[in-house]
């Protein structure tokens, strides 16, 4: 299905719904991750402490064109993979990706994710790095959890999957 | 130049191990004042899978430290 999605020429960022996990189109470590955020409703349970390696997290904090700010990268997430060691545990600013026409084009998933309900989507695009530029294919899921039952606190999960990544 | 007053201290703490407990502290208290404890602990637990800070080795609460002062930014800045 993703195969046909993906065409070099143009950056799509696209919604596929969460349907197309419930009918076994994801792929399976993302869609075991859904199915169990699913079944606990949101809340942080010890069912994420499996999937804690491939996600990223971030605020619930909108502002401006650009998605909230990361605060975990997880030791096997596919932000680590691109973005490197020392970009996922820098320090002094804000974390987000280093480029900042994909933060813009990412940020409408994470606003429907807060803001509806959890965002399943595709996104091919060029990455522009402080060193080199990638071409890359890849399936998002976001989803917006609470830390407690009590807490009035937000923050989105992001488990990111690399269908295909080509140095340009 | 003159040297400044003497104090006595009657716990000795390597001056090396100084920064990181009081970064600790610091960083604690930063987090309870923003009302952001939920997500210090569920860092703690999920993926460090331990209850308190001070059960992790000093390599490990470092790299704690930077998620914890990420956290911090991305939610109050």
């Amino acid at each position: 299905m993703f195969l046909a999605l993906l065409t070099k020429d143009r950056t799509v960022f696209t919604e596929l719904g969460t349907e197309a996990i419930e009918k076994g189109l994801a792929d399976p470590q993302l869609s075991a991750f859904y199915e169990s955020m699913m079944s606990s409703s949101g809340l942080v349970s010890e069912k994420l402490r499996e999937h804690m390696p491939y996600l990223s997290l971030c605020s619930d904090k909108l502002e401006g064109n650009g998605p909230p700010p990361i605060f975990y990268v997880g030791r096997r997430s596919s932000q680590r993979h691109l973005f490197g060691e020392d970009w996922a545990m820098q320090q002094g600013q804000e974390l987000r990706t280093p480029d900042p026409d994909l933060e813009e084009a990412s940020a409408a998933a994470y606003r429907a994710a807060l803001e509806e309900r959890p965002y399943y989507g595709y996104a091919r695009t060029s990455i522009h790095m402080e060193d080199k530029v990638v071409d890359i294919a890849f399936e998002r899921l976001i989803i917006a959890l609470r830390p407690s039952p009590k807490s009035d606190r937000r923050f989105c999960a992001y488990f990111g999957v690399i269908q295909d990544l080509q140095q340009l | 130049m003159q040297t400044p007053p003497f104090i006595i201290s009657e716990i000795h703490v390597p001056s090396q191990l100084k920064p990181r407990a009081d970064n600790v502290v610091k960083l604690k208290a930063e987090i309870d004042k923003h009302n952001l404890t939920d997500m210090w602990d569920m860092i703690l637990m999920l993926d460090y899978q331990v209850a308190n800070v001070r059960e992790l080795s000093s390599e490990t609460r470092e790299e704690f430290c930077c998620i914890i002062s990420l956290l911090l930014k991305a939610f109050t800045k």
